[in-house]
């Protein structure tokens, strides 16, 4: 049985890394097809970095991801404390309304956006992206860090007041630091979902603001384009670097 | 530890935001996937130190959306085919080009200018024009088994084409099969086209315009209905990929291009279609992307091998036969749902 | 921690469960908190939607987007069997890729979250990269991989297994396939968290009431985990119906599904009327789905009340 159970992780473990090893790989292939193997070079890689387009488009991305989840965290953590503190009409259709905005597919809330943006004349470009991205790390923020203060104990708040404190300095320097590692969290999960969209941003953005994800569907469109190995290659590569360093501070990190 | 972290983002912000809006000295070109050589566009940015952002499309539909979507704005050259220029005209989303303007314009073939779609050359500029047959593999199909439309429709082919993502060529296509005039408004006629073309979907395995050759050179697929230049470029790679002139008649189009009315850098744009009109240039784009160019002084400068090839520069005899694709006005709607109809299927 | 973020998202917030508090005299704050967020929810979530109601019964202008004239032809053509097929067909590939991933994802996050090797949190590092990989990169590695001169099609052939290449790129076959690959993990993680909670006091109390170990499962295990469960599916279900780029790139567009139809009517065809009614279907659908959810959350929340 324990022989059964470490070959069925092993396979599953397999299939989630198996075609990404051979694509990386094939990354190191100078074959146009990659049909056949023709020995190692960095080719591909170094046309990579002197594409000045995929580079800025890399920034973009950066920058909007980056922006959305600072915007969607500040909006979100302080209105998951005003969700939490607070009893006010329609609170229950406001957490009814975030529940569906998370719920929301990508689809739905990409066409909505599209609509709204071309009902107000806005330009499609960079705010129409940024606030678009927002609007979709938004609930996950908010449901984060409304979950972490639903773990706590409320009298903290209560003491801190018994103590003298007003409501903004209670909320600033009681709940916020108790409550940051859910916004940090939160943060992340919507860096990453950001710079992950293709969908949303593929209805909402222009010309003049191109984004990785959207490079990258028109290179694979493209067919077999080794550069897209090196790419892909690059980015797991990241991502392996993102989530081992996150681990790792996260552990130095008291909890 | 807070506001360490507050301060570094702060700065961080500050050194990418001038990257979002440095746009000044570039031209936005909006264009079919592969169909400019990049070569080209790097000597244009040498030559003027202006760059040159490219987004694709993959049918004029696609093109026209997006165009609708920017109010005729956000790009600064676009390469309709010529009916679009046609649609784009009278929907008065196009801004005039001044023909005095462009040295090189005197190099374009008389006969390919001041057609129907656009008199006077007014609104557009000619690029490469060529023509949509059949393309197949001889590795593994014989050339006489498909010579003409209709052979599409062989059970042999049963889950084996590939066709463009191109919703007037498909019907065109079928209209050509049942001798109606390809460029159709009556509705009776286009009907029987989507019935026609219902037949064949077993035959499809895919709808793509993106990187034909690639599909035929990997051996994705091994026959279909595709671009001369696509086989062109296949077959560089593998000779057996041939191209066919159908037997019912060929369809023949040609990509312009045009300056969207509220383009953002309209005087640049004039830059580079001058540049893109020198015979140098456009000899170039003719040799690397293999369609036909309508550049006459560009042509007397290609190799023979190219010139005389019959898969890019068809002779006469071919062209008869052929279709020249326009617009059909509002008809265009019926064709939309029965497309839409076809894909779900 | 950043796994049990994202699964934890869609753990029931529970808002209802404890005694009312005392007003707590907070004035200014108190609207500075709520008023972003609502604000911006109503301008960005609620208005588009309603808008897009709207524009489902209106007509469309060839050269415009909608012409203000009311209609209610989007809904009625939207009942062709044609486009019910496309729901239909996106709806059975969509529970097809769920229960695939939950198939293949439970067993693996069972005995993953069993594990008493030191080797558990590395291997959970390993489960969390492939989910913050770019997902359209995993898409173009499985059609690296499933194309005519692809891997799989090589390793065959050299084999000897096969003769002619199999053509498994752009069927519905492909498409499924690269659901699985890209939101396998999205399963994984939910589960894994779930099962993790798990008290093993619980199952050992069954065994010792005499349960054998499949009944143990059906009767406790399952259970228990089962908020993990509908955490990871709809987590797959979801984007499963709307992610066109899958299709897109594995499909050969040569079955439509929902996402690509609604792409298609948006920025191709130009009928937004249409597809704007084709929108509030899906919304429809999904809310169905979405009662379904809230009336398991009652019946199944945990701390075994069911």
């Amino acid at each position: 049985m324990a022989r059964l159970k470490t070959a069925y992780l092993a396979l599953v473990f397999g299939f989630l890394y198996l075609p990404m090893v051979v694509l990386i790989l094939y990354s190191f292939n100078p074959s146009k097809y990659g049909i056949r193997w023709a020995g190692f070079s960095l080719d591909w890689y170094r046309n990579l970095a002197t594409d000045a387009g995929l580079i800025e488009a890399a920034l973009n991305s950066l920058l909007v991801a980056s922006l959305a989840a600072s915007l969607a965290c500040l909006v979100g953590t302080v209105g998951a404390i005003g969700l939490h503190r607070y009893r006010f009409r329609g609170r229950h259709w406001l957490q009814g309304l975030l529940l569906v905005t998370l719920m929301s597919p990508d689809m739905v809330m990409a066409v909505s956006l599209l609509v709204l943006f071309i009902a107000l004349h806005i330009k499609l470009g960079f705010w129409s992206l940024l606030l678009s991205h927002t609007t979709f790390c938004l609930p996950f923020v908010t449901a984060t860090v409304q979950s972490r203060l639903q773990g706590f104990d409320r009298y903290l708040i209560e003491a801190a007041q018994d103590l003298g404190a007003c409501e903004w300095q209670a909320i600033r320097q009681v709940m916020l630091p108790l409550a940051m590692p859910a916004i940090l969290a939160g943060w992340m999960l919507s860096f990453a979902l950001s710079l992950d969209d293709v969908v949303v941003s593929f209805f909402v953005t222009g010309p003049a603001f191109d984004v990785l994800p959207l490079k990258i569907y028109s290179m694979v469109r493209m067919g077999v384009k080794p550069e897209v190995n090196a790419l892909a290659a690059l980015l797991f590569a990241a991502s392996v670097v993102l989530v081992g360093g996150a681990q790792w501070i996260l552990q130095r990190r008291p909890q | 530890m807070r506001r360490e972290i507050l301060f570094l983002s702060i700065v961080c912000w500050l050194v990418f935001c001038p990257l979002a809006w440095s746009q000044e000295n570039e031209i936005r070109l909006f264009n079919w996937s592969d169909y400019l050589p990049q070569e080209v566009l790097d000597r244009f940015t040498q030559e003027t130190g202006i760059a040159v952002r490219t987004t694709t499309y993959d049918s004029n539909e696609a093109m026209y959306a997006k165009l609708k979507l920017l109010d005729g704005g956000g790009y600064d050259l676009a390469v309709p085919s010529t009916y679009f220029v046609d649609k784009l005209r009278q929907e008065g989303m196009l801004r005039e080009i001044d023909k005095t303007r462009l040295q090189n314009f005197k190099n374009l073939d008389p006969r390919q200018l001041d057609k129907p779609f656009d008199p006077g050359n007014r609104y557009s500029i000619p690029y490469l024009w060529g023509t949509t047959g059949i393309a197949v593999n001889t590795d593994k199909f014989k050339l006489q088994d498909v010579q003409a439309w209709a052979d599409l429709w062989k059970p042999m082919f049963r889950g084996r084409l590939l066709l463009p993502n191109d919703m007037r060529e498909t019907f065109h296509i079928a209209l050509m099969i049942l001798g109606y005039p390809g460029n159709n408004t009556n509705p009776e006629q286009i009907r029987l086209a989507y019935e026609l073309l219902k037949k064949l979907l077993p035959n499809i395995r895919l709808f793509t315009s993106d990187a034909i050759d690639v599909q035929f050179v990997t051996g994705e697929v091994d026959a279909g209905v595709a671009w001369n230049g696509v086989v062109y470029k296949a077959r560089q790679e593998d000779p057996a990929i041939r191209y066919v002139y159908p037997r019912e008649g060929v369809i023949v189009w040609m990509d312009n291009l045009i300056i969207p009315k509220n383009a953002p850098h309209a005087e640049l744009a004039y830059k580079l279609i001058d540049f893109l009109l020198r015979p140098d240039m456009a000899r170039l784009i003719a040799e690397k992307i293999g369609y036909a160019s309508p550049n006459l002084a560009a042509v007397k400068l290609l190799p023979p091998a190219l010139r005389d090839d019959p898969t890019v520069y068809p002779g006469d005899e071919v062209l008869s036969k052929g279709e020249y694709q326009t617009d059909i006005g509002s008809a265009i709607t019926l064709y939309s749902e029965y497309w839409e109809k076809l894909k779900a299927e | 921690m950043l796994s049990a973020t994202a699964a934890n998202v869609f753990m029931p917030i529970q808002f209802n469960r404890r005694p009312r508090d005392a007003m707590r005299p907070a004035g200014f704050f108190k609207t500075f908190a709520i008023a972003p967020l609502a604000g911006w929810l109503l301008l960005f979530v609620l208005i588009p939607n309603a808008l897009v109601l709207a524009a489902s019964f209106l007509r469309r202008d060839e050269s415009g987007f909608v012409e203000l004239s009311l209609t209610l032809g989007n809904y009625r053509r939207l009942l062709d069997p044609v486009y019910l097929r496309v729901f239909a067909h996106s709806l059975v590939l969509a529970c097809a890729a769920t229960v695939l991933c939950l198939v293949l994802a439970y067993p693996f996050a069972y005995w993953l979250a069993r594990l008493r090797s030191g080797l558990r949190p590395l291997l959970l590092t390993l489960v969390v990269v492939p989910f913050w990989t770019n997902s359209l990169v995993r898409v173009y590695a499985i059609r690296a991989l499933l194309a005519a001169k692809g891997l799989m099609n090589n390793t065959l052939l050299v084999l000897g297994l096969i003769d002619e290449p199999i053509r498994l790129l752009y069927t519905p076959a492909a498409v499924l396939i690269g659901m699985v690959y890209v939101l396998l993990p999205f399963m994984i993680l939910p589960l894994y968290n779930s099962i993790e909670k798990l008290d093993r006091r619980l199952v050992e109390a069954a065994a010792d009431l005499g349960a054998g170990p499949w009944r143990r499962f059906i009767e406790v295990i399952l259970p228990l985990t089962l908020p993990g469960i509908i955490s990871g599916s709809l987590l797959v279900f979801m984007p499963a119906l709307g992610l066109f780029f899958i299709t897109d790139v594995l499909g050969g567009s040569r079955d439509l599904l929902l996402g690509n139809f609604l792409k298609d009517q948006f920025l191709d065809a130009r009928d937004w009327p249409f597809g704007a009614a084709a929108s509030m279907a899906l919304i429809g659908l999904l809310g169905l789905f979405l009662a379904a959810y809230a009336f398991s959350l009652k019946r199944f929340s945990p701390g075994g009340e069911a």
